[in-house]
C-alpha cells in the first residue's frame, strides 16, 4: 500500500488522461460484455417470467413442439389415472394496433376448468369482475386483461378493443381485469386471456390446441405422472415441466448468444493488449523509480507485486464503470435483440427488465480484473527484473534484445506448426481449439518481429514522402518496438475479426442470395404475419382452391412448418408438396442425387435435411431418422442433402401429405404463388385482397419484398456482431492514441532539441502523424493478413459449432479495402491530439526533461 | 349428495302421485340407536317418490354476490327419467347475450355423469372434463358437480339424528360418497323432512369445512310429488347466494331420446 501511495498514485497523477485510456480498454471491453449479456439475460428472463406466470399450478405441459394437436389428445390425457387436471392452452401473440403497446400474449383457455391450475387473481379479489362468467365463455369476443395494460390504454369493464385475427380486424370486449400480480404480470402486463374454442377461430388453428397443461394426483411424482402419460400418447408428444420452455427457447437462440458472448470476449481480449501496452510502457518509463526502489531493498516480488495490483485496480475501476455503462448500453440494445429475435426465430417476447445481478457483477468485475491482471503480468515480471545499476543510467531500454527475438520467433514457429498439425490432425473439438488458440498466440508472439520487419520496410517509404519527418517516425518504431507491439497486436486482433466476420457475411450473403433465387422464388406469398418466422396464425387448407381460382394465378405451394423435438433439440420441419418444388424451385442436393431425392421425398418415401442440420447433428445421405410426430414415429431415409437457410437450427423438408398424416393438421403457414406469365403482381394482389377482404388476415408479400425481408434480417443479424467489432476497433485506436501520447513523452527531450535547433511545429506534427500513421499500417498488414488465417477457424467454428453452415471461403477483400482508409484516417484523426501536444510543450521543460 | 341434484331429484316425481311410497312407520322409527340401513331406507324412498319419467321447468337464477350485487339469468330444463339414469339440457333463453347457450347432462348410476356446453356464437360444443366438475357453474354458486343427477348407490349413509328445518321435523343423515363416486365434497350432510320425504336442507363438506348450503323452500305438491319452487344455494366461502326459482313445473311430459343427444344440443332452439 505504501508503494502504491509513493509511486503509483504520483505516477497517475501525472498521466491521468493515458491511465484512462488505459483503463478505457476494459471499460469497453467489460461495457460490452454487460451490454450483450444483459440484453440477451432480459429478454431470456421474459421469456422464463412470461412461462412460469402462464404456468400458475402446472407440473407438466404436453407438446407437440409448436405444432398443436388435435382435441382428442387432452381426453387422452385427462383419463391417464395419474393426472389430477388437464387443461388445453393455446398461447399465441397478437398485435395490439395500440400505440407504443406492441404485442399482447394472448393465452386461451377453457374457463369452465382452468382455474383448477391458474389463479386469475381479478380486481377486487372477485371473479365477479369477469362481469359475467357465462356471458364470457357465449360470446367470443370477451377479453380479460390486467389492471396494467388497461391502464395504460383507459380500458374498463365492456370497453372495446380492436385486434387483428385471422377473420380481419375484430373487435373484442373487456369482461375481466386481472390484478398486475401473478398471471397479470406475465408478458410484461401486456395479457389477455379469452375462451381457447373462439381463441381457435381467431388464430385460425381448426380443432388443434397448442399443448396441455397439467397438475398430477397428490403423492404422484413428477417422473412417475410423466411416464404415464408418455405411455398413454405416441413419441410425437414431449411432456415436460413449463421450465423446460425457457430451456427450449435458450436451446433455440443459443447460436445467438455464443456469437455475442465471443464477440464481446473478443472485445474484452483486445482492451487487454491495450492494458499490456500500457503497462508495458509505464515499467520501461519508471526503470528509474524501480532503479532506485530495488537500489533501496525493495524485493523483486515487491516490484513484481506494486505492477499486478496497479492492473487489478486499474482492471477493477474498468470493471465498475464498465458494467454502469454495459447497463445503459443493454437497455438501448435489449428492443433490437428482442425484434431480431423474433424475425429470426419467430418467438415474440416482452423482455424484462435489464438488471445487473451480484453474480454477473462477480463475473464482469473478476473478468475484468483478470484480464487486466493477465496483461500486466508480462510488464511486471519485467519489472521485477530490472537491474538497479541499469535501469538508473540513461539510455533506450525498449529494444528487445536479440535473445529475447530469438526466443519469440522460435516459440511462435513451434506455436504455428503445432497449430496447423492440430488443423490437419482431426476434426474434433479439442484439437481444433487448441490449434486455433496457439495459431493466435503464434501470431501475437510474431507480432514485434514482424511490426520491426515492417517498420524497416517502410521507413526509405516513408522517408521518401517526406525525408526528415519520414526518418524520425520510422525510426521511433524501429528503436522502441515494445512500445507499438501491444498497439499493432490490439490492432491486428480486430481487424482480424472483421475480416473474419466480414468474410461470414459475405459467404452468408452468397448463400442466402443463391437461396433466395432459386429457393424462394414464388412471385408472391401469402402469409398471416407479417414476420415470415411467426407461425401464430394459420390458414384453412380450404383457402388454397380459392387461391387458386384467382385471374392471374399458375399455380399455388403450401407450407406448414412447425419447430419439433429431434434428437435433444428442436429442428424446424417444412411441409411442402415436393413436386412442386421440384418443378419450380428445384435446388441441386449437395449430397444425394437430385432426380431420386426429389422423386422418393415427393412420394412420402424419405426426407431431405438441410446441410446444417447434417452437420450439427452428424447426418448422412442413407441414414434413416426417427421423427416424432403426434401419429407416431415418423421413420424415414435422408434421401438427399440441401442448403438451406429456413432455419439456423437446422430444417427437414417433407411432402404435405406425409406432414398431414402423421401431424393430423392441414393447415398453412404461407401460400407461395406463382403468376401466369404476363399477369401482373399488382393485379393479382389487389384480387386476393379484394376476395378475403375483411375476412381473413393475410398480408401478401412480392418476391422483392420477402427477399427484402430476409436481407433486412441477415443485416440486423450481421449488424449486431459489426456494432461489437466497432467497439473492438475503437479500442484498437485507442492503443494508437495511447502509443502516442507515451511515444511524445519518451521522446519530449528529442522533439525539444529538434525544436531548438530549428525543427518546425509542422514538422514535429507531421512526424507523430506519420508514426500513427505508419502503427496502423503495420496494423493493418498484419490484421489483413492474419484476418485470412482468423477466417478458415471462424468458418469451421461456424460450420461445426453455431450454425452448422458449410459457408464457402470467401476473403472480404471490398471490406479489407474499406478498412484501410478508415483505419489510417482514424489514425491520423487519433495523432491529432498528441500531434498538438507534442509542441504545445514547453522547450524548456522538454530539454530538462530526465 | 350434491345440491342442484338433490334439487333436481325433489322436483321430480314418482309419476303416480298416489303417495304410495309414504311409509308413516318411518318417523316412528326415529328414537336412537339409528342403523346405516334406516338412513339409506330413508334416502331411497326421499328418491323413489321423486320418479317420474320426464321433468320440465322454466328456471329464473339470481345470483347475490358477497357485495349484494344481483344478476339475473333464465333457463328452460328438461329431463327424461330419473336419478342416476336420466338426461336433461339446460338451455339458457335469458339474458340475450347467453341465450342458447345449453348444457347436457347424461347421469350414469355408476359413475359420475357426462357434460357437454353448447356456445351457439361459435357453433361449439366442449366436454365439461370431470376434474372441472368441481368449478362453478357459470358463476353461480352451484359448481358442475351439482348439476349431475345421482343415484342412492353412489353414497353411504349414516343417520345422525332428528333436527328441524323450518319447523318441520327433520331426519339427518350423512352421505359419504364411495369409492366409484368423484366428489369434491368429502361427505353431505342431507335433512330430510318426516312427514313428505322432501329434502329440506343439503349440507356440503370438504373435510371439516362447510362448503356450500342448499335450504329447500316453498315446497309444495306438484302432480303429486312434493318439490321445492325455490332453492338458495350459499356459497359459504365466497359469501354469495344463488336463488334458483321454478316456474311453469311439469312433470311426465312425452320426451324423447333423440333430443338430449350432442347433436340435438347443437340445434338451437
Amino acid at each position: 500500500m505504501i508503494l502504491l501511495r509513493l509511486i503509483t498514485w504520483p505516477y497517475v497523477r501525472r498521466h491521468l488522461a493515458r491511465a484512462s485510456l488505459t483503463t478505457l480498454g476494459i471499460v469497453l471491453g467489460v461495457a460490452v460484455f454487460v451490454a450483450m449479456y444483459t440484453a440477451n439475460q432480459a429478454v431470456l428472463r421474459g421469456l422464463e417470467h412470461t412461462v412460469d406466470r402462464v404456468a400458475g399450478k402446472t407440473q407438466l405441459q404436453v407438446t407437440a413442439g409448436d405444432a398443436g394437436f388435435p382435441e382428442d389428445v387432452l381426453e387422452r390425457v385427462q383419463a391417464v389415472p395419474e393426472v389430477k387436471v388437464a387443461v388445453p392452452v393455446i398461447e399465441a401473440t397478437l398485435e395490439t394496433g395500440l400505440t407504443g403497446q406492441g404485442n399482447l400474449l394472448v393465452l386461451a383457455v377453457d374457463m369452465t376448468g382452468d382455474r383448477s391450475l391458474r389463479d386469475y387473481d381479478l380486481e377486487s379479489g372477485d371473479e365477479a369482475m369477469i362481469d359475467d362468467p357465462l356471458v364470457f365463455l357465449a360470446q367470443p369476443d370477451s377479453l380479460m386483461v390486467t389492471e396494467e395494460f388497461a391502464k395504460r390504454n383507459g380500458l374498463h369493464a365492456d370497453s372495446k378493443i380492436v385486434l387483428g385475427t385471422m377473420l380481419g380486424d375484430q373487435t373484442f370486449t373487456i369482461r375481466g381485469i386481472m390484478k398486475p400480480t401473478g398471471l397479470g404480470s406475465a408478458f410484461g402486463g401486456n395479457l389477455a386471456i379469452m375462451d381457447i374454442y373462439a381463441a381457435q377461430q381467431v388464430f385460425g388453428r381448426g380443432r388443434t390446441f397448442d399443448r396441455v397443461d397439467l397438475a398430477l394426483r397428490d403423492g404422484v411424482a413428477l417422473d412417475q405422472g410423466r411416464a404415464a402419460i408418455e405411455r398413454a400418447l405416441s413419441p410425437g408428444f414431449e411432456v415436460a415441466p413449463p421450465s423446460s420452455r425457457g430451456q427450449q427457447f435458450e436451446s433455440i437462440v443459443q447460436v445467438y448468444s455464443i456469437s455475442m458472448n465471443i464477440s464481446s470476449l473478443f472485445a474484452l481480449f483486445i482492451g487487454m493488449f491495450i492494458i499490456y501496452n500500457s503497462f508495458a510502457i509505464a515499467v520501461t518509463q519508471r526503470r528509474a523509480d524501480i532503479g532506485i526502489l530495488r537500489a533501496l531493498g525493495a524485493f523483486r516480488s515487491q516490484i513484481r507485486t506494486l505492477f499486478l495490483v496497479e492492473g487489478g485496480v486499474a482492471g477493477l475501476v474498468g470493471s465498475a464503470v464498465g458494467c454502469v455503462a454495459g447497463l445503459g448500453m443493454g437497455r438501448a440494445l435489449v428492443g433490437e435483440v428482442a425484434t431480431m429475435l423474433e424475425g429470426v426465430f419467430g418467438i415474440v417476447q416482452q423482455p424484462a427488465e435489464i438488471t445487473l445481478t451480484p453474480g454477473l457483477l462477480l463475473f464482469a468485475l473478476v473478468v475484468g480484473v483478470a484480464t487486466s491482471v493477465v496483461a500486466a503480468y508480462l510488464p511486471a515480471r519485467q519489472a521485477a527484473r530490472v537491474d538497479p545499476v541499469q535501469a538508473l543510467q540513461k539510455g533506450r531500454y525498449q529494444v528487445l534484445t536479440a535473445g529475447q527475438n530469438r526466443a519469440r520467433r522460435r516459440v511462435a514457429l513451434v506455436m504455428a506448426l503445432a497449430s496447423a498439425a492440430l488443423l490437419w490432425l482431426g476434426r474434433s473439438s479439442v484439437p481444433f481449439y487448441t490449434g486455433y488458440v496457439l495459431a493466435i498466440l503464434a501470431a501475437l508472439l510474431l507480432t514485434p518481429t514482424l511490426a520491426l520487419l515492417l517498420a524497416e520496410a517502410l521507413r526509405p517509404v516513408l522517408r521518401w514522402l517526406r525525408p526528415v519527418e519520414g526518418t524520425l517516425a520510422a525510426d521511433s518504431l524501429i528503436q522502441a518496438p515494445r512500445r507499438t507491439s501491444g498497439t499493432v497486436a490490439a490492432l491486428m486482433l480486430a481487424l482480424a475479426q472483421v475480416i473474419a466476420l466480414g468474410g461470414i457475411s459475405l459467404a452468408s450473403y452468397a448463400g442466402i442470395t443463391d437461396w433466395v433465387d432459386t429457393a424462394l422464388n414464388p412471385d408472391l406469398f401469402v402469409t398471416a404475419d407479417p414476420s415470415l418466422a411467426v407461425r401464430t396464425f394459420r390458414f384453412p387448407a380450404a383457402m388454397g382452391p380459392e387461391l387458386r381460382s384467382i385471374e392471374g394465378i399458375e399455380a399455388i405451394q403450401q407450407v406448414r412448418s412447425v419447430r419439433v423435438p429431434f434428437r435433444g433439440g428442436p429442428v424446424l420441419v417444412v411441409s411442402v408438396e415436393i413436386g412442386g418444388l421440384q418443378e419450380r424451385a428445384r435446388r441441386e442436393p449437395v449430397a444425394g442425387d437430385a432426380e431420386t431425392m426429389y422423386r422418393l421425398a415427393g412420394e412420402g418415401k424419405g426426407v431431405m435435411v438441410s446441410e446444417n442440420l447434417a452437420d450439427l447433428r452428424g447426418l448422412a445421405l442413407g441414414e434413416t431418422i426417427d421423427l416424432p410426430t403426434p401419429g407416431g414415429l415418423l421413420h424415414l431415409p435422408i434421401v438427399g442433402i440441401v442448403k438451406d437457410w429456413s432455419d439456423q437450427l437446422g430444417t427437414i423438408l417433407i411432402d404435405r401429405q406425409v406432414f398431414i398424416r402423421q401431424w393430423h393438421d392441414d393447415s398453412v403457414n404461407i401460400f407461395r404463388i406463382y403468376l401466369k406469365p404476363g399477369a401482373s403482381e399488382a393485379a393479382v394482389k389487389a384480387r386476393i385482397f379484394d376476395k378475403f377482404a375483411g375476412s381473413r388476415r393475410l398480408y401478401v408479400l412480392t418476391n422483392r419484398e420477402v427477399r427484402g425481408y430476409i436481407m433486412r434480417l441477415t443485416d440486423q443479424w450481421v449488424g449486431m456482431t459489426n456494432a461489437q467489432l466497432a467497439v473492438a476497433v475503437i479500442v484498437a485506436i485507442l492503443g494508437i492514441v495511447n502509443t502516442l501520447t507515451v511515444s511524445i513523452l519518451d521522446r519530449r527531450r528529442e522533439l525539444g532539441v529538434l525544436q531548438a535547433v530549428g525543427g518546425l511545429r509542422g514538422q514535429i506534427r507531421r512526424t507523430i502523424w506519420m508514426e500513427a500513421v505508419a502503427i496502423s499500417v503495420i496494423g493493418l498488414a498484419l490484421g489483413l493478413a492474419f484476418g485470412a488465417v482468423n477466417l478458415h477457424y471462424i468458418l469451421e467454428i461456424t460450420r461445426r459449432d453455431v450454425g452448422g453452415m458449410n459457408l464457402a471461403y470467401m476473403y472480404p477483400v471490398s471490406i479489407a479495402l474499406g478498412i484501410v482508409p478508415t483505419m489510417l484516417a482514424a489514425a491520423f484523426v487519433s495523432a491529432l491530439g498528441p500531434g498538438e501536444s507534442a509542441v504545445r510543450g514547453s522547450l524548456v521543460e522538454a530539454l530538462e526533461y530526465e | 349428495m350434491s345440491e342442484l341434484l338433490i334439487a333436481l331429484m325433489l322436483i321430480a316425481g314418482s309419476g303416480k302421485g298416489d303417495g304410495s311410497y309414504f311409509r308413516p312407520s318411518l318417523p316412528e322409527i326415529a328414537p336412537v340407536p339409528f342403523s346405516a340401513a334406516d338412513a339409506r331406507e330413508i334416502v331411497q324412498t326421499a328418491q323413489d317418490r321423486t320418479e317420474a319419467t320426464s321433468q320440465h321447468y322454466e328456471g329464473t337464477l339470481k345470483v347475490i354476490d358477497a357485495r349484494g350485487r344481483v344478476s339475473d339469468k333464465r333457463w328452460t330444463y328438461d329431463r327424461l327419467g330419473s336419478h342416476g339414469r336420466s338426461k336433461a339440457v339446460l338451455r339458457f333463453t335469458e339474458p340475450a347475450e347467453v341465450k342458447g347457450v345449453a348444457l347436457l347432462i347424461v347421469n350414469h348410476p355408476d359413475r359420475s355423469s357426462d357434460q357437454w356446453m353448447w356456445t351457439p356464437a361459435i357453433q361449439r360444443d366442449r366436454r365439461i372434463a370431470l376434474q372441472d366438475r368441481s368449478t362453478r357453474f357459470f358463476g353461480t354458486d352451484f359448481s358442475f358437480e351439482d348439476l349431475e343427477e345421482r343415484d342412492i348407490d353412489q353414497y353411504r349413509y349414516r343417520l345422525l339424528g332428528e333436527e328441524p328445518v323450518d319447523g318441520a321435523a327433520c331426519w339427518k343423515i350423512e352421505a359419504t360418497p364411495t369409492g366409484r363416486k368423484v366428489s369434491q365434497y368429502t361427505r353431505s350432510v342431507i335433512w330430510v323432512r318426516e312427514d313428505n320425504y322432501a329434502y329440506a336442507r343439503v349440507e356440503n363438506y370438504d373435510g371439516d369445512q362447510l362448503v356450500r348450503r342448499l335450504n329447500y323452500q316453498r315446497i309444495e305438491q306438484v302432480q303429486g310429488i312434493w318439490t321445492a319452487r325455490v332453492l338458495e344455494m350459499h356459497d359459504v366461502r365466497r359469501n354469495s347466494t344463488t336463488v334458483l326459482t321454478l316456474e311453469k313445473l311439469q312433470y311426465n311430459l312425452p320426451m324423447h331420446d333423440e333430443d338430449f343427444t350432442l347433436q340435438a344440443l347443437r340445434r338451437e332452439r
